[in-house]
């Protein structure tokens, strides 16, 4: 796992329909140190997802660079986990297929990928559905997948796009409770878009508000870990902080 | 319990266990219909022959072997055929689908081909293949073709964005992107298109039998015509309908089955 810069980041479209240029994000700059997670949350069309996009290398960026480790990174590779909001398990292949995946793109042999897939597979409990299709489980359980997928390959940054946002209330708290766990466990860099601004807070060391392409604030959550729902949702710096950056969302 | 209800009872337990029933019941009201007209002697007989005179003539055809060879020929160019337009249809479908410059140039001269329907090119094949089973390949093949083709580029594109960007970000390269994600995922789509492809081209190979033949269940039928033989003629049609059955019941049924609807791809 190494650091992640992005400098003086920025988009714009040409958007042929209006006849004008489009900012999507403006200067964007922001550095995320070796294992620490870092929440990015803001009003819907406030250019995370773009950012997001730029940083996995799905769309070229118009001005800046993104550097992982001091180098220059350009169109989407390996080293840069995704998970998305869709999931994208890949239908035609066994939950087993879809988190070797990665591995075997790799090109680990069979009997190391299988073998890693189920290590990650276990850390999520789902062991016991390795051998079935992504369509026979519930959603919850394939965003599972979706993450332990990315995971597996090891990445040296993922980047998770509102990964939590389709399913129901109760799985979310959940899989946040999960994901955690995880990350305490396996310390991965991690970008977490999201508009809740509950799970931003609840997750994260730091939350950065974005409006209207740019980094609006930059705060720290110094809540401790573990961190569970239980005990944080009546918490006063929880709710202080969770209040304060609801603020900021609004008012972006 | 009614007898009505006491036929239905019957009726499921022997299609649960042998589910060839099922497909055989449809048939048994058209073929009694037609036992009925054919008997009454509304039409003359040499004209209109009954079921049992068919099956007759479809033992002394096979008795002399010339059924079993016909079909064996008919069936071996459609296979060649098939075998030829997928190995062609599949790659370009995945090419137009993919990249947009190759869309936007072939499209046009795709769908300008595809209306000169198969047996258009006849008068022109027969001049420059003759009597032949070139003739009688390329019309299949181009038959074949453009179902394919067309169908797996919407198969092609129908695939999510996410999924390319998943495997791209998961460290496939692009050609294993086509490997892993582009095809299966189109795989409902191309067997759509094979299926549609198989069937017009089965008619087309009829077509071109009756025309180019020197075999083949096509030529069998219009060799009937020939010597006035009503009986053949209806042997042949119902021998194409059987065939078609049982190429998609046996053989294209059961792979969607294994595939796109085991991945929930295609809901029933």
């Amino acid at each position: 796992m190494k650091s992640l810069t992005l400098r003086t980041l920025s988009k714009t479209y040409f958007d042929p329909y209006a006849g004008a240029h489009v900012t999507a994000v403006h200067d964007v700059s922001l550095t995320v140190r070796q294992g620490e997670f870092v929440s990015i949350v803001g009003p819907s069309g406030c250019g995370k997802t773009t950012l997001l996009n730029m940083i996995a290398g799905f769309i070229p960026v118009s001005g800046g660079e993104i550097l992982l480790d001091g180098h220059a990174v350009n169109g989407p590779g390996p080293e840069r986990g995704v998970v998305f909001q869709s999931f994208a398990l890949f239908p035609w292949k066994t939950v087993l297929e879809n988190v070797a995946f990665g591995p075997k793109m790799r090109g680990l042999a069979r009997t190391e990928c299988e073998r890693i897939a189920r290590e990650y597979l276990a850390l999520v409990g789902l062991g016991h559905a390795a051998g079935r299709y992504p369509n026979e489980l519930s959603g919850g359980m394939q965003q599972r997948v979706g993450v332990v997928r990315a995971l597996a390959n090891n990445p040296d940054v993922l980047l998770m796009d509102e990964p939590f946002a389709s399913v129901d209330a109760q799985t979310r708290m959940t899989l946040q409770e999960e994901l955690t766990r995880i990350w305490q466990e396996r310390r991965p860099t991690i970008i977490f878009i999201t508009h809740d601004v509950g799970e931003a807070v609840f997750l994260a060391d730091r939350v950065v508000v974005l409006s209207k392409g740019r980094v609006l604030k930059e705060l720290g959550v110094p809540l401790p870990r573990p961190r569970a729902w239980g005990l944080l949702m009546e918490d006063s710096a929880f709710k202080a902080l969770s209040g304060q950056v609801l603020q900021l969302v609004r008012a972006a | 319990m009614t007898p009505l209800l006491k036929a239905w009872s019957l009726y499921a337990r022997w299609t649960a266990r042998y589910p060839a029933v099922r497909s055989i019941v449809p048939f048994i009201p058209v073929v009694a219909l037609w036992a009925i007209v054919a008997e009454s002697g509304m039409f003359p007989r040499a004209f209109f022959p009954g079921p049992l005179e068919v099956v007759r003539s479809f033992c002394s055809l096979v008795y002399k072997g010339i059924l079993p060879d016909y079909l064996e020929d008919s069936v071996v160019r459609l296979a060649a055929g098939a075998a030829a337009g997928m190995a062609l249809g599949i790659p370009l479908g995945v090419l137009v689908g993919l990249n947009s410059r190759a869309r936007a140039m072939l499209w046009p001269i795709l769908l300008f081909f595809q209306a000169i329907g198969d047996i258009a090119w006849l008068p022109i094949l027969l001049i420059w293949f003759g009597f032949s089973l070139t003739t009688m390949t390329i019309v299949i093949v181009y038959t074949v073709l453009f179902p394919v083709v067309l169908n797996t580029a919407l198969g092609v594109r129908s695939v999510s964005l996410d999924l390319h960007r998943a495997a791209r970000s998961l460290g496939a390269s692009r050609a294993r992107v086509v490997w892993e994600v582009v095809l299966p995922g189109a795989l409902p789509n191309i067997m759509t298109g094979l299926r549609n492809g198989l069937a017009y081209g089965w008619r087309a190979l009829i077509a071109a039998e009756i025309i180019v033949g020197t075999s083949g269940i096509g030529f069998l039928m219009f060799d009937a015509r020939r010597a006035g033989s009503v009986v053949e003629i209806l042997l042949g049609m119902i021998v194409l309908g059987l065939l078609w059955y049982i190429v998609d019941s046996w053989v294209l049924a059961p792979i969607e089955r294994a595939t796109g609807q085991r991945w929930g791809l295609v809901t029933r």
